[in-house]
């Protein structure tokens, strides 16, 4: 149970340090409703959840955050990635891509492959 | 990781109300955008509300990351803690004074410890410094060196050291005068070198010149000690360039030695430094004390080469040793030369053995230690008594959900709380005592530190006791209080006899009872011997004599000044009324100063590998031995008509004639006295070989120490044998108060410069550390450690009985119900406390003798496995122990049975 969280936090972690690379300084509601787009509601996660990983980012020193205005002139708190987060993210991307193409590798290979 | 913890540590901290706010602003958001889709404004909160999912989780989520948990807990353990310590003042009361004595005793014996062992030496490279001893024929050790010896070894050893420096010290007073006023000071004389050696830095001016003290008054000038300077000085530091008198010499004061330098051994504060130079101009040193070569009472410092081992040092020495030895042979020739490095004790210490006392520390240590373990004993006990009626509260914690570390972690708080409290109390007891330590009265003028000052190892040590002591008394509680089955005692309703806990609780009481028996077989022991001290019989009769110590040294007499100053006084002092006789003596019975003489007695041969013949010596006036009430067995006494310059003559006790003429008569025999070896108070004869005749055989007198054996003792006429100070005893019928100002009157009438000291009676003058002082220390010492292990075994016991008792109301109700008489249940009661006595009495006696041979070294005139002590120790313990077994066991006698099973 409490691997698959990890896998589950591990990978919201790189989701939010994606999106705040791509689209720059956004709040958490913002990149909850980012995550749902990309994601296609396949990641059936509630947006609560987004919380902790964003603080225990914040507190890795990965994101920074300070109150600001949103489009409809609401008070939200934004986010943005950090120098060490932008090191962090790149260092995550590339060992994401590792994996992902050695169990891409994997699950493409037929059984004569192993003869 | 930690650079994390840090950030956490010191970053801004986000309010909780400013995480709520951000959920808010994401609720809102979402809101907003499904209100935009065309839903209501309660569908859209509610919808809104569902998408974020759990408020309260996040914000736990949120609460958690701020802080580090344990802290949380730790607090939250501190505050409960501290709630349970007030809802049961009383409990907390005892459990923390119980702690809080035991820790006391510990502080104030380690506060003795630390001063005179722990506290580091203001010498620079101390652990490089090495003080130098040789062996005479016999074995003993001896660090008194001549001058010469200082220097021949000085020059053939620089391969290994890099300094050699010498004092001579305790050789007596000086008296030092300031603009007309005179004062004793003690001093010591140094070689040029010794303050170079010693790595010290002046406080105030400078040091004597490293290249002074070759020659006789080539550097008339004196360095203060520092206390001295504060105490007599009143710390000016204008008092450079002083112009003062010493034994009436001129010296200039030219600087004041460091803060913390007493001198090398912490015991001693001395006063004042002089060069080696003014040794034969202020201190009568012989005229030939840079030549001569005989012990002249001067120890040698060494400083070790970096990288030079004292093996390596020692080695080269031995070479040294032999080649001196063989060079200038002596009557007690050296056997080898070696070096030892500077502990707290030397150059006082046998480096042989361990000195008294270290052991007196040890067994104090050890003995304190001890209390502390009844102390903790005792509040475990207790504990596990408040932990069996704990049991329902720590069974709810655990069935809400608490860990069982958690729990573990609450009780330690608890017991850690009240060890500190105990901490407390007991660094205030032990500052009480450590006074009472430093305020002993040692009755001598010697100027000993008994400056037994808290300091940080101090604190250290009270706090490290205390922090091990809840943990100790903590943890057995602790663990078994959580270790519960939850369902037994949620169901159980109340009724919590575990007999196993019982068990726990019986073997520490067993422990408690064992232990105060050790403590009190001890403290017996100190008792008994202090008591066969007190009324050994002396040899001599300590009452109605008041004593006056004399220096006519110190008023800048000379010998001939010296005597006729003493013989007016005598004669003087006779005429008063009410004296019955009136004597001087230059040593008092049982005081620090003592001399001895090498002898040689024809017919006597010293067994093989033994020292050469010697005999402690006091030089007396006539009269001395009517004064002391000392009688003369045969022959006669000291008289008048021995003078300076009749035939030379001598008293001598039983122990010496039988020592030397174990089979023919000593009186008419003749001796000679060889070797006059510089005794403390720093004056020499000047003839070396003279020939004695015992005149007379006194009775075997106590006058060195409580020992049991007498060694040999002679008495000297003074006419013969000058010395200074001397000690004028008067034996009167009067009270020996009103006596006082006559005979000081009388004094200063005849001199106005004469310092008088140790004024006191011959009784008081026995409470020295080489007489009854130390025996009346370890007895009281010991008593009140007894005493306090005594207490804490009788209210170990009487809580443990008492608690199983009310336990088993239920029980013995039905055994009451069912026709159990009354006297069955105390026995029932009663035979449970007896048990524990019994078990806990023997392994008592055994610790006891385990330890006595270390309580032996203390002890005189009783065996350290004396019997009656033994017997009248276990049968006070085993009463006391029953007593307060009985007062529960009558308790549960009274129980109403339809009381008792109606209880629940």
């Amino acid at each position: 149970m409490k691997q698959k969280m990890d896998v589950l936090q591990g990978t919201l972690a790189l989701m939010i340090l994606k999106t705040l690379d791509v689209l720059g300084p956004l709040h958490g509601y913002g990149i909850a409703r980012r995550i749902e787009q990309i994601s296609g509601d396949l990641l059936a996660v509630n947006q609560g959840t987004l919380y902790p990983v964003l603080l225990k980012l914040e507190q890795e020193g990965s994101i920074a955050s300070e109150w600001g205005a949103s489009e409809h002139n609401r008070r939200a708190r934004f986010y943005r990635l950090t120098r060490d987060g932008r090191k962090q993210l790149q260092a995550e991307t590339r060992g994401w891509n590792q994996t992902s193409a050695i169990i891409g590798r994997f699950f493409a290979a037929k059984s004569e492959d192993f003869s | 990781m930690f650079a994390g913890m840090f950030q956490r540590m010191f970053r801004r901290e986000r309010k909780a109300t400013d995480f709520d706010a951000e959920i808010q602003s994401h609720i809102r958001l979402e809101e907003e955008r499904l209100r935009e889709q065309g839903l209501t404004p309660a569908e859209a909160h509610n919808r809104a509300c569902r998408a974020f999912g759990n408020v309260t989780h996040a914000q736990e989520r949120f609460h958690e990351s701020r802080r580090w948990l344990f802290f949380d807990h730790f607090s939250q353990d501190v505050r409960f803690a501290l709630r349970m310590l007030r809802k049961s003042p009383a409990f907390t009361a005892i459990a923390a004074l119980t702690l809080a004595l035991g820790i006391g005793a510990n502080t104030a014996i380690f506060s003795m410890v630390d001063s005179l062992f722990l506290r580091p030496s203001p010498v620079a490279h101390a652990e490089q410094l090495t003080t130098l001893a040789f062996q005479r024929v016999g074995g003993d050790y001896d660090s008194i060196f001549s001058y010469s010896d200082f220097q021949d070894i000085r020059n053939q050893s620089a391969e290994v050291f890099s300094q050699v420096a010498a004092s001579m010290d305790l050789r007596g007073m000086d008296g030092l005068s300031v603009n007309g006023k005179q004062e004793p000071i003690w001093t010591s004389y140094v070689s040029g070198n010794f303050f170079e050696t010693m790595g010290l830095k002046p406080a105030l001016g400078n040091f004597i010149e490293p290249a002074s003290g070759k020659s006789v008054d080539d550097a008339p000038v004196l360095v203060l000690g520092y206390t001295y300077w504060k105490t007599h000085f009143a710390a000016d530091p204008n008092v450079i360039g002083k112009s003062v008198l010493i034994n009436g010499h001129p010296v200039t004061i030219i600087g004041v030695a460091p803060q913390g330098f007493h001198s090398i051994s912490t015991f001693l504060d001395m006063q004042g430094y002089m060069s080696f130079g003014m040794a034969s101009v202020t201190a009568d040193a012989s005229k030939d004390f840079f030549t001569s070569r005989k012990p002249a009472g001067i120890t040698i410092y060494a400083h070790l080469k970096p990288g030079v081992t004292l093996s390596a040092a020692q080695s080269a020495l031995s070479v040294i040793g032999r080649r001196l030895s063989s060079q200038y042979p002596l009557d007690d020739n050296w056997k080898s030369l070696l070096a030892y490095s500077l502990g707290p004790l030397s150059p006082y210490d046998d480096p042989s053995g361990p000195a008294i006392i270290m052991l007196m520390c040890v067994l104090f240590l050890f003995l304190t230690g001890l209390v502390l373990l009844l102390a903790c004993l005792n509040v475990a006990n207790l504990l596990l008594a408040r932990a069996s009626a704990r049991e329902r509260e720590m069974a709810v914690r655990a069935a809400v959900g608490a860990a069982r570390s958690r729990l573990v972690r609450q009780l330690l708080t608890e017991s850690l709380l009240l060890a500190l409290l105990g901490c407390a109390g007991g660094i205030a007891f032990g500052r009480l005592g450590s006074q009472w330590l430093g305020s002993l009265n040692l009755n001598t003028t010697m100027p000993f530190v008994l400056d037994f000052q808290f300091d940080w190892r101090v604190f250290l040590y009270a706090l490290a006791a205390a922090v091990l002591t809840g943990i100790v008394v903590g943890i057995i509680p602790a663990l078994r209080a959580t270790r519960v089955n939850l369902n037994d005692i949620l169901h159980k309703s109340g009724r919590t006899s575990t007999a196993r806990r019982q068990r726990a609780r019986s073997v520490l009481v067993i422990a408690q009872v064992g232990g105060s028996l050790m403590l009190l077989i001890v403290a017996g022991l100190f008792v008994r011997s202090l008591q066969q001290a007190e009324h050994l019989d002396l040899g001599f009769d300590p009452h109605h004599v008041l004593n006056f110590t004399l220096d006519a040294h110190e008023a800048g007499y000379n010998d001939a000044q010296g005597r006729d100053f003493l013989q007016n006084l005598l004669s003087r002092v006779r005429a008063l009324p009410g004296i019955e006789t009136a004597s001087l003596a230059a040593v008092v019975p049982m005081s620090f100063s003592g001399n001895d003489e090498e002898l040689k007695i024809q017919g006597y041969e010293p067994p093989k590998n033994q020292p050469a013949a010697t005999a402690d010596f006091n030089a007396v006036s006539p009269d001395y031995f009517r004064t002391m009430r000392m009688p003369i067995l045969r022959g006669r006494a000291i008289l008048d008509s021995d003078t300076q310059t009749s035939a030379h003559v001598a008293v001598i006790n039983e122990a010496m004639a039988k020592e030397f003429w174990p089979s023919s008569d000593p009186i008419g025999r003749q001796f000679m006295s060889i070797n006059d070896v510089q005794h403390p108070t720093g004056s020499t004869a000047v003839v070396e070989h003279l020939s004695i005749t015992v005149v007379g055989i006194v009775k075997n007198g106590r006058v060195v120490n409580f020992r049991r054996d007498f060694r040999p003792y002679m008495y000297l006429p003074l006419a013969q044998k000058y010395e200074t100070p001397v000690t004028l005893q008067v034996r009167t019928s009067l009270p020996l108060a009103s006596l006082n100002p006559e005979v000081l009157g009388l004094v200063h009438s005849l001199s106005a410069s004469m310092p008088v000291f140790n004024i006191q009676t011959m009784t008081d003058a026995l409470d020295t550390l080489p007489g009854l002082l130390l025996y009346q220390i370890g007895a009281a010492l010991a008593a009140s450690l007894g005493l306090l292990g005594l207490a804490l075994a009788a209210v170990g016991i009487y809580g443990v009985v008492s608690c199983t008792a009310s336990q088993r109301t239920h029980e013995i109700g039905i055994r009451l119900a069912l026709g159990a008489q009354r006297v069955d249940i105390l026995r029932m009661v009663l035979g449970q406390g007896f048990r524990i006595v019994g078990i806990g009495v023997l392994a008592g006696v055994l610790a006891a003798v385990a330890i006595a041979r270390l309580v032996g070294n203390f002890l005189s005139g009783v065996s350290p496995l004396d019997p009656l002590t033994y017997l009248s120790a276990s049968l006070l313990l085993a009463a006391i122990a029953l007593f307060a077994c009985y007062i529960p066991a009558r308790r549960a006698m009274r129980v109403d049975p339809m009381v008792a099973l109606r209880y629940e």
